[in-house]
């Protein structure tokens, strides 16, 4: 039985993520991905997804048979196309290079100051889902160590709905829909004037 | 490498872990250290047990490299059992220091021994009962509850945002 992930309606924020720092790749593709290398061991509290659920030969699980894989449009047609919020949110995912991903960090902070030339202190919002959580803190923590102490790091956490939608082969069950949560972080990377 | 197991794990950052990550604004809080063999609901129970005791004000999770997501998971879960938690959320790299020594042990001498130094993405999160300073890096003040998902935008404060449920 194979699983499709789209976001709730409550996770409009973070749709994007397979924004600017992806080549294409939704977050929601890793995901799957992840889960079927990792299992659903490491997700955020919830244990609910049995292995079953990874295997592509349709074993059972509950009360539906061997589901068919809901095609990988269904996925992408569910995705919010709402793009990063603002031209410095950065999405970190596992899928691009780290460094490609940290030198478009770079670049955006040092394009934000010395491009813009306007006041205030260009900051930029790196944000990480599950697995990518440990990235975006390597991300942040490494501008912070280039930047001879001209930037500062501060992070926030929050809760992601992921919903599943599980499609039955046969079609004569309902599609059936699981939801979990998965933990999220902010990083807000700023720059300080020195004193 | 494969001749090498790993004997133990050193963590030679002691000097800056000895007053703790948040001694400046929680000296007597309870700490949990994630690993990241730890089970949620292991710490979960000890924490709520904890936090449930109304002398206990402050608590502490900090876990480094693999445990990271697991300790922002625990801390996502404790604040929606116990509402009302004000939390400062700290990053900083933690130097570990591995010692691998070759396997099987020759018989006499102990055999080579590597040294492998790693520097890990640490995470620290205070969650406290009483408000903090919210002019602190990494600050996020309790959620008012909304319709019960996941938190919105918190930075969703300029125009281009569009508009949130």
């Amino acid at each position: 039985m194979r699983v499709v992930t789209r976001a709730s309606g409550a996770w409009r924020s973070f749709h994007s993520w397979c924004g600017c720092s992806s080549v294409g790749a939704s977050f929601l593709e890793l995901l799957l991905a992840r889960e079927e290398r990792a299992g659903p061991g490491t997700r955020g509290g919830r244990r609910s997804l049995p292995k079953a659920d990874m295997a592509e030969n349709g074993e059972t699980w509950g009360a539906s048979e061997a589901e068919l894989d809901p095609v990988e449009y269904t996925l992408r047609k569910r995705l919010p196309h709402r793009l990063p919020r603002r031209p410095n949110d950065i999405y970190v995912n596992m899928k691009t290079d780290f460094k490609a991903q940290l030198a478009r960090c770079q670049k955006l902070l040092e394009g934000g100051g010395g491009g813009r030339g306007q006041g205030g202190c260009p900051e930029i919002y790196i944000h990480g889902l599950g697995l990518a959580i440990n990235r975006a803190i390597n991300i942040a923590l490494q501008l912070q160590a280039s930047s001879f102490g001209a930037l500062q790091v501060a992070a926030n956490t929050s809760t992601v709905e992921l919903v599943d939608e599980l499609e039955p082969e046969t079609n004569t069950r309902e599609p059936l829909t699981r939801t979990r949560n998965n933990s999220a972080i902010h990083i807000r990377v700023f720059r300080v004037t020195p004193k | 490498m494969e001749n090498f197991k790993k004997v133990r794990t050193e963590d030679s950052d002691t000097e800056a872990e000895s007053p703790g990550p948040f001694a400046d604004l929680a000296p007597g809080a309870v700490e949990m250290k994630v690993k990241e063999g730890s089970k949620i609901r292991n710490l979960l129970g000890f924490a709520a047990a904890r936090m449930e005791q109304p002398a206990t004000r402050t608590i502490v999770f900090s876990g480094c490299g693999r445990a990271v997501t697991k300790t922002v998971t625990c801390v996502e879960i404790l604040k929606r059992r116990l509402a009302g938690l004000h939390q400062v959320t700290r990053l900083r790299y933690r130097s570990l220091r591995e010692v691998w020594e070759s396997r099987p042990p020759p018989p006499g001498c102990p055999g080579p021994s590597l040294s492998v130094h790693k520097n890990v993405p640490a995470v620290s999160i205070l969650l406290s009962k009483d408000a903090l300073d919210p002019g602190q890096p990494g600050y996020q003040p309790p959620e008012p509850r909304p319709d019960g998902g996941g938190s919105q935008g918190r930075w969703c404060r300029s125009g281009s945002c569009e508009g949130r449920t």
